[in-house]
């Protein structure tokens, strides 16, 4: 269900996109940052719906939080002429990483249980 | 916490993410090169777009402005007699000038330079394998001579006060710079148009003798269509007698 949600959305986003005027080349690499922190909340969404301590309220707020201090951090980066947006990055791929084990142990866990099961019932 | 919210936040944030993906996408490509970390050419290739855009948005009104203007010249002339003969002046003499875009039969050259040769294996003078200003000039002139009665250039309208001149490895046509190949477009009498490509014409020669890749084309479908000069016409000096 929720990965079908995720599926759609993307769809349904990337139809928007082809269609949305073009931004300003300044302004890409601020762009570039949200999606990295929009890609980061959404595999911590996924994550936390594993972990079944799935929080809207935290969920919203750290995606908005993320991304406005990632471009903070780049406008920062920008006016000291260095790269900030680099330290965000990395924490968010890091995390990504993080999240994405979480999701990988998730699964085979489940998987293994069930083979386990079914040898057993074979066995039987 | 249901399941059905939650699907329905992450698919909204989907939605954000790729949206974000395209049009950031569709940005790099328009600008046609990679992220560059560099804060000042960034600024300077900003500069450089945002003049671009300008130009494009001012140019865009010009034409809005040119085709009201058109339309309030004919609704002001439709029912006087002497206007309207006026106005038929008008666009003859803008269709003399190049200052309208033209349609009608014509012919299409195209001329490439040579990329077959390998320059590792060819003694003579490279020069000779490219297409240069005075090639263009030549078959500029050759129209001419078959009563074209209007040229372009790769959409460079030729006018009275056009100049084709070499800058470089581009050519420099109506103060524009073009680059190989070069579309030549030219509406006359397609027969006698198709003489350029005569045994012995310059085109043969630039066939035979420098290798180069010329193609002629006929057209007569009335579908050759002839951009209008985009520069001012400047007359200070000169005065009507």
């Amino acid at each position: 269900m929720i990965y079908i949600a995720i599926i759609i959305g993307c769809i349904i986003g990337a139809l928007i996109g082809i269609n949305a005027p073009v931004i300003p080349y300044t302004y890409s690499t601020f762009l570039a940052i949200a999606v990295v922190a929009a890609l980061d909340s959404v595999f911590g969404g996924i994550t936390s719906v594993l972990k079944k301590n799935f929080d809207l309220v935290i969920f919203i707020s750290g995606f908005f939080c993320n991304s406005l201090l990632s471009i903070a951090l780049t406008y920062l980066g920008q006016k000291l002429n260095l790269d900030i947006y680099l330290a965000a990055l990395v924490v968010f791929v890091g995390r990504m990483f993080t999240n994405l084990t979480i999701i990988r142990r998730y699964y085979i866990e489940k998987w293994t249980v069930k083979l386990e099961e079914k040898r057993k019932s074979m066995g039987q | 916490m249901n399941k059905k919210t939650i699907s329905l936040v992450l698919g909204l944030m989907c939605v954000v993410l790729s949206f974000g993906i395209a049009v950031q996408i569709k940005t790099i490509n328009g600008t046609g090169t990679t992220i560059s970390t560099n804060t000042r050419e960034n600024e300077l290739r900003d500069a450089v777009l945002k003049a671009k855009e300008k130009y494009d948005n001012l140019y865009k009104k010009l034409e809005d402005m040119e085709t009201q203007l058109e339309t309030e010249r004919t609704n002001s002339t439709q029912n006087n007699d002497e206007l309207t003969k006026l106005e038929n002046t008008i666009k003859g003499g803008n269709k003399i000038l190049g200052l309208s875009e033209v349609k009608g039969n014509g012919i299409v050259i195209t001329v490439d330079d040579n990329q077959n040769i390998a320059l590792s294996s060819w003694y003579a003078d490279p020069n000779w394998l490219i297409v240069h200003d005075i090639d263009i000039i030549n078959i500029v002139n050759e129209l001419k001579n078959v009563d074209a009665e209007a040229i372009s250039i790769n959409g460079q309208r030729i006018v009275s006060t056009s100049a084709i001149e070499c800058d470089g490895n581009v050519i420099k046509v109506n103060g524009q710079k073009i680059g190989a190949p070069f579309v030549i477009k030219a509406i006359g009498y397609p027969e006698l148009l198709m003489g350029l490509d005569r045994f012995g014409g310059y085109l043969d020669y630039l066939r035979d003798e420098r290798f180069l890749n010329v193609d002629i084309e006929k057209v007569d479908k009335e579908d050759i269509i002839i951009p209008k000069y985009t520069g001012v016409m400047k007359f200070e000096y000169a005065e009507s007698k």
